[in-house]
């Protein structure tokens, strides 16, 4: 079963179109995890699958209903991102208890264990929270609620490396106790890969990529060597990515779908072939330009 | 996995559980409010004096007028206030729709404008005591109420705060719709009143005060806050539904 279903789905800022033409399913009780570079519409596409903002054009559906403003949407949902906001007369054992009484799978042992192990203190409020710490206390109250589904946009952001750790295993453990559909949005597809099963990588509001994560840690492969030769062996292909890394040296990206053969005369142009990794993958295929950074600086 | 269904009225009485708890900061503002009244009241909120051959004398009138004043402009504001982006966005961080979101504050007015209605009865009582304790008073007359009327005075002072409360939670809706209206609805109102009071002889607001103010039937009285608040409450939910929920 689909959790989520977009089709066509596009929306419309003034004139600027932030998710258009769409099309991805996300299927239950996986992690999947939202890449794409700033800007590429994110946070967009979450909110309209929160219910939040209002689609343009085309169709989406959660839990095969439309979810904006639509209450078993909103019932079944957790949308943690770091704008998250909590009143501020309630201290943050009250907004536990407050929270408790709406999500009915809520619990309120494992946010409690999770609020002492991060040491907050239960009388603070959440205005006064640091950026790191209010992520830490969104993420108790996304991984307590245990929603069906489960979304996080940027949770990590502000919180230090041992959080991060932390909150990465604890997101494991819930979901392997009790799995539920997430989808998890970051920019650092390092620090997730191992967590993820499916990525779904948008590129200007579009669909470049959706791949199990292991599909996509083959998905390319680097080619480097003298700039003549990567430049005779890729002329045929096309290459994701082409950049020069010093005196007549080129670095080429391809997709891992040559035949032996051609590996061959790779290997016989004195062409090294490298695995890429999957962060690396997704910068290439969603850099704008081909040269990428150093193309700006170049003095050609 | 199953999915959670809900009923929107058990929502809608979480919602307002919710409100009541983390708005209590609305209750702390009114009491600050009232004692401020009870200040500009204990002057007397009208005097006169008159004498004839051998006797002079003065007078004042100790009402809960200013403190009614005083809750409805406090309701007014309220209402605006739990409808900005702040107020707003902490029910989505929770389970609930625009319908619900928007009743739930509806039913939070209306218990806070009952709350600042007896609190008002009460606190007229506190300053007439505090009148006649600090002030040299030669004699006092108190004109005590049937318990009827004691109760149609509550209603009506409760009516006329949730009513203002209704009209400032349109304004609030409006400005949040459109920021242009922050600037719209001051010029307008004041803008109308004085085109209005330009020719010496003001209707528009003497009317709209006579409308409620004359009305001698409480059962009328009572139809006509109830329709006018309506019309603005529908107003409101109208206009919130062209809204996104959150940005």
């Amino acid at each position: 079963m689909n959790v989520v279903v977009c089709h066509d789905l596009t929306k419309q800022y003034g004139r600027s179109k932030a998710i258009q033409n769409m099309n991805c399913r996300i299927a239950e009780n996986k992690i999947t995890g939202l890449i794409g570079r700033n800007g590429a519409g994110k946070t967009t596409l979450l909110k309209i699958i929160a219910g939040y903002l209002h689609h343009s054009a085309g169709d989406i559906q959660v839990f095969s209903e439309n979810p904006f403003n639509n209450l078993k949407v909103s019932a079944n949902t957790i949308f943690i991102d770091n704008e998250m906001s909590f009143s501020q007369g309630l201290t943050l054992k009250e907004l536990l208890e407050t929270a408790e009484s709406f999500y009915p799978n809520w619990n309120h042992d494992l946010a409690l264990k999770l609020f002492d192990y991060f040491s907050f203190n239960p009388t603070q409020y959440h205005g006064n929270l640091s950026k790191g710490m209010k992520s830490t206390f969104n993420m108790i109250v996304g991984l307590a609620a245990r929603c069906p589904l489960t979304i996080m946009d940027e949770p990590t952001s502000g919180m230090d490396s041992a959080t991060r750790k932390d909150f990465y295993r604890a997101l494991l453990k819930e979901y392997i106790a009790y799995p539920r559909t997430i989808i998890l949005s970051s920019h650092l597809l390092d620090e997730v890969e191992d967590l993820l099963e499916e990525v779904l990588l948008i590129k200007s509001g579009e669909k470049c990529l959706h791949l199990p994560i292991d599909q996509l840690k083959e998905y390319a492969i680097g080619v480097r060597g003298k700039t003549v030769n990567v430049e005779k062996w890729t002329e045929k292909m096309e290459p994701i990515s082409m950049q020069e890394i010093g005196a007549n040296m080129s670095y080429a990206v391809i997709r891992n779908d040559r035949s032996l053969q051609e590996l061959e005369d790779a290997r016989q142009l004195g062409l090294e072939i490298t695995p890429v990794s999957a962060e690396d993958i997704c910068s290439y295929l969603t850099s704008k330009t081909k040269g990428g950074i150093d193309h700006v600086f170049s003095r050609g | 996995m199953y999915l959670a269904e809900v009923k929107a009225w058990d929502i809608v009485k979480k919602q307002y559980r919710y409100k009541l708890k983390s708005y209590f900061g609305v209750f702390t503002s009114l009491i600050v409010i009232q004692l401020l009244a009870i200040l500009f009241s204990f002057n007397g909120t009208g005097s006169g004096s008159g004498s004839s051959n051998s006797i002079q004398y003065d007078f004042y009138y100790y009402t809960s007028d200013i403190i009614l004043i005083f809750m409805m402009i406090w309701a007014f504001i309220t209402a605006i206030i739990i409808t900005t982006r702040a107020y707003r966005y902490d029910d989505f961080s929770f389970v609930t729709n625009r319908t619900i979101s928007q009743v739930s504050n509806i039913l939070f007015l209306l218990s806070a404008s009952i709350f600042a209605g007896i609190t008002v009865y009460l606190s007229t009582h506190l300053f007439q005591i505090l009148a006649f304790y600090f002030k040299d008073n030669y004699s006092i007359i108190v004109d005590s109420l049937s318990f009827t009327e004691f109760v149609m005075g509550m209603i009506t002072s409760i009516l006329y705060i949730f009513l203002f409360a209704c009209a400032g939670y349109l304004v609030g809706i409006l400005i949040q719709l459109h920021k242009g209206f922050l600037l719209i609805i001051p010029t307008i109102l004041f803008g109308g009143l004085i085109l209005d009071g330009v020719g010496g002889d003001p209707e528009l607001f003497v009317n709209i005060t006579r409308f409620f103010g004359e009305e001698t039937s409480f059962i009328l009285f009572i139809c006509k806050i109830a329709l006018v608040s309506s019309i603005l409450l529908l107003a409101s939910l109208g206009i919130s539904n062209r809204m996104e929920v959150r940005k």
